[in-house]
């Protein structure tokens, strides 16, 4: 039940986040096949394949992480407004349970819409390119759609933590976690480290109940 | 009185913002049935002891009980039991009347009442699909009412109910609460700013002074029994800053005043003493407002 | 819960604390002394190296005992470097060692090479363009189709229609199997660009880490399996075309080794010390006489001369690097494109 509450707060913003993370999705395809019908299918291969180039870095790249902290944003700035999250955490439910419930709606609604655009890309990119190239450009999204669910995780942490000096040492903390997710523009660089990312990724969501105890603690 | 009867039980709570004492070693109980109302100055530490009993403020030393059972640990079938108003009506801004019946209910399947949470809002005269964040704070006063009164529990908590209301809003939620917990034997537990309005509604007063109880009894016996003693003295008489057994007395030019819970044969007595040149000595019934003033002073 | 939460807090301050701090200190610190360029005099019979003066503007040219030179003497000490400016002095020689010389014979046998390990150690789509060898055109030209070599033999892909050419595969994939190509490679390096005097295709190593020259001649597939011995374990191969026509390729094994490939198939080693390419850097600065090749490794740049026909070790010297990395926790490296956390 507390995820009528959650989609009661956020339809609209999803709505919004869903058109326009798909609308920057099918924007960079449109790019490459107009580019692809100025200069020739080859060229747009050749700078594939020998300029390390995967064509949707922009404005692709930094989409994610602005469309998952809007929706933490929309989603915990209402229950932080008035000390509306002591009525949630009052609930006859366990406090653990009701802040991970409310965290697993969030994250859930941002890997749904991640892998809409994911789809969307393929989508586009299947019928122009072999697929050692739109797996390349696939596998080199990743990290920028990992740092998608981490910004929403960070932001929930941010959002939920009750008192200014911490948040602001919280959101210094955010940006550099952020910077991890974007520290090579080579193509396919995080190959490797994608798993253990994605497992270091989930593992922020541990820390909001950090925040919330604080707030159960009557800090201020 | 049968410690069981008690619904809270707190012993020697401590708590401190920062280096800042907010009071030291208050125990207080408050027993079934009653509705008690926390008085005291702005800063005493009625929202500090609200939080602490809400279970958003962890004391620094001290324990509460509730329901036998300690709030450290506030069981999902404890906080069932509790109705928790929080300062200022607030309630979810972004639903409507009817999303937050629905959403609410499923969490007390068992003794949700529908029916008690509508009475009161087709009282209101709002659309149903109006949202909250679009009333009076009266209005959401009446949706936040409604919906403790539809979970129906064994106590209520109220953070300055008063908060924000008109009168008219005020006198309707007052009558209303006192009406249910009266027919339904709920404990209740609150604070207002308005002294005034907890004479209609509290059984049980609690008064605070920086830093501990005053006093705890019901507003029936205070009143019955802390009366205010008018006396005359010679003019440019000055009455000393600290009588024993007497509150705040207080001399305007050759009236002196004081407030005590004694009768006034032992006024007369303290009065003799202390060496207080009075006559004419008469003694005042007095409202819960001025009873709280005569405790705690208007300063 | 709670104390993982803070554990898993402080995990991640500890953690970044030991990534930003070495970093915000090395970004202050970087005052890295880098040798200077470093080249073999055929003149002087030693090592000649730049030292940068007071103004970047002014270069200087010394020996590795100090001597300082001018610059008319290094112009001369050095003939294949500074060519132009010898031609425009009017000073170029008419033999160098004895070997007769002109401007045209040196301009055609320079080359430099450079391959560092930041270039290899990356992951790159496994497609490659096989231009036209022998095309009639004086410009070279991209072909229509990219090749990949799958567990079963080679597919040419036409990029506009994503259609395999199966003719032109099947034909290739044959050619391949007479070789004796195992598959799947593994590796395969070629220069796909249209800026080069002429194409040789690819240099391949098969599943068995033999090496192969494949490359498309009138359309026609043109496979070389080269004879290798045995003992060879190969890793790396690295197409060459230079001007001089006189090397297809730089070959590594697997233990430190360099080997050039003749243009007549003939694997040579260069007879310097370990190379690994997967953490060092190699230039070579080759001429018609000598080549200098530079190993770079992080304590030390490995310099050595050899002669150009047979691949000998003329001379061979080193210069100590200072090694100032800090210690910390770092995510890239200046040695492969991969981004991980490492110490």
């Amino acid at each position: 039940m507390i995820y009528y509450k959650e989609w009661i707060k956020t339809r609209w913003y999803l709505l919004l986040m869903f058109l326009a993370t798909n609308g920057f999705a099918g924007y960079s395809i449109l790019r490459l096949f107009r580019a692809s019908e100025l200069k020739g299918i080859a060229h747009i291969w050749e700078m594939a394949l020998t300029r390390d180039s995967v064509f949707i870095e922009i404005p692709l790249q930094y989409i994610p992480i602005i469309a998952c902290a809007g929706l933490a944003l929309v989603q915990f700035i209402p229950e932080m407004h008035n000390k509306c999250l002591k009525l949630t955490l009052h609930l006859p439910y366990s406090p653990v349970k009701l802040l991970y419930s409310m965290i697993k709606f969030g994250l859930l609604a941002c890997v749904a819409v991640e892998i809409v655009n994911i789809a969307v890309l393929l989508l586009g990119i299947i019928p122009l390119f072999a697929h050692e190239i739109y797996w390349r450009i696939i596998l080199t999204s990743l990290p920028w759609f990992l740092a998608g669910i981490a910004s929403y995780l960070l932001t929930s942490w941010v959002v939920l933590e009750p008192t200014w000096p911490r948040r602001i040492f919280n959101i210094v903390l955010s940006s550099l976690i952020l910077r991890v997710y974007y520290l090579s523009s080579y193509p396919e660089s995080y190959n490797s480290f994608l798993i253990y990312l994605s497992i270091f990724t989930l593992l922020l969501g541990s820390l909001s109940w950090l925040s919330v105890q604080r707030f159960k603690e009557g800090k201020q | 009185m049968d410690h069981t009867d008690n619904i809270i039980e707190c012993r020697n709570l401590t708590h401190y913002y920062g280096n800042r004492k907010i009071y030291e070693n208050l125990s207080f109980n408050v027993p079934q049935g009653r509705i008690l109302g926390l008085l005291g100055k702005n800063g005493a530490g009625k929202t500090t002891t609200i939080n602490i009993l809400s279970g958003y403020l962890k004391p620094h030393s001290g324990e509460c009980l509730m329901f036998g059972q300690n709030i450290n640990t506030m069981s999902n079938e404890m906080r069932r039991r509790i109705g928790l108003l929080i300062e200022g009506h607030v309630q979810y801004q972004f639903m409507t009347i009817q999303q937050i019946e629905k959403f609410y209910s499923a969490f007390y399947p068992e003794q949700w009442r529908r029916d008690a949470y509508y009475e009161l809002m087709n009282m209101l005269k709002v659309a149903p699909g109006q949202k909250i964040s679009r009333m009076s704070c009266g209005q959401r006063s009446q949706v936040a009412l409604g919906l403790i009164l539809a979970q129906n529990p064994e106590l209520l908590i109220l953070d300055d109910f008063s908060l924000g209301l008109d009168p008219g809003y005020r006198r309707l939620f007052v009558e209303y609460l006192r009406d249910y917990a009266k027919s339904e034997n709920k404990t209740v537990f609150l604070t207002s700013h308005i002294v005034q309005d907890m004479e209609r509604l509290i059984d049980d007063c609690i008064v605070m002074d920086y830093g501990y109880i005053m006093t705890q009894q019901s507003v029936k016996s205070l009143t019955d029994t802390f009366k205010k003693f008018t006396c005359t003295v010679p003019e440019g008489y000055s009455a000393p800053n600290k009588i024993e057994g007497l509150y705040h007395p207080f001399v305007i030019r050759n009236t002196f005043e004081a407030f005590s819970f004694l009768n006034q044969d032992k006024v007369e007595e303290i009065l003799k003493a202390t060496g207080v040149p009075y006559s004419n000595i008469t003694s005042e019934k007095l409202t819960l407002e001025d009873a709280f003033i005569g405790l705690t002073g208007m300063y | 819960m709670k104390y993982f939460s803070k554990f898993f807090l402080y995990f991640i301050i500890l953690f970044i604390a030991i990534w930003i701090i070495p970093w915000c200190y090395a970004f202050i610190h970087t005052d890295r002394s880098y040798p200077g360029l470093t080249l073999y005099s055929p003149i002087s019979k030693n090592f000649l190296m730049v030292r940068v003066g007071e103004s970047d503007l002014y270069r200087m040219w010394m020996s590795m005992d100090g001597k300082i030179y001018t610059r008319e003497e290094s112009d001369s000490l050095l003939p294949f470097f500074f060519v132009r400016q010898l031609i425009s002095d009017g000073r170029f020689p008419d033999s160098v060692c004895g070997t007769p010389v002109n401007v045209q014979l040196v301009s055609s046998t320079n080359f430099t090479f450079y391959k560092s390990a930041y270039d290899i150690n990356q992951n790159s789509p496994a497609l490659y363009p096989l231009m036209e060898s022998q095309s009639k055109r004086v410009d070279l030209e991209m072909p229509s189709d990219v090749f990949r070599i799958t567990d079963s033999g080679i597919e040419f892909i036409e990029m506009e229609s994503k259609d395999i050419n199966t003719s032109k595969s099947d034909l290739f994939t044959s050619v391949l199997n007479k070789k004796g190509f195992k598959y799947p490679a593994t590796y395969v390096n070629g220069n796909p660009t249209t800026r080069k005097d002429y194409d040789e295709g690819y240099l391949m190593l098969d599943a068995d880490h033999k090496l192969f020259h494949m490359k498309q001649m009138v359309g026609r597939p043109y496979v070389r399996a080269v004879e290798t011995p045995d003992s060879l374990n190969l890793e790396l191969a690295f197409l060459t075309e230079f001007k001089s026509h006189k090397t297809l390729g730089f070959i590594c094994d697997d233990r430190g080794n360099l080997f050039v490939l003749d243009n007549d198939y003939q694997l040579k080693q260069v007879k310097i010390g370990p190379y690994d390419p997967h953490s060092d850097q190699l230039v070579i600065y080759g001429n018609l006489l000598d080549w200098t090749v530079i190993v770079r490794k992080d304590d030390k740049h490995y310099i050595y001369a050899v002669n150009a026909d047979d691949y000998s070790l003329i001379t061979k010297d080193s210069i100590d690097v200072e090694d100032n990395s800090v210690f910390g926790l770092h995510f890239t490296s200046p040695k492969d494109k991969y981004v991980y956390p490492r110490f």
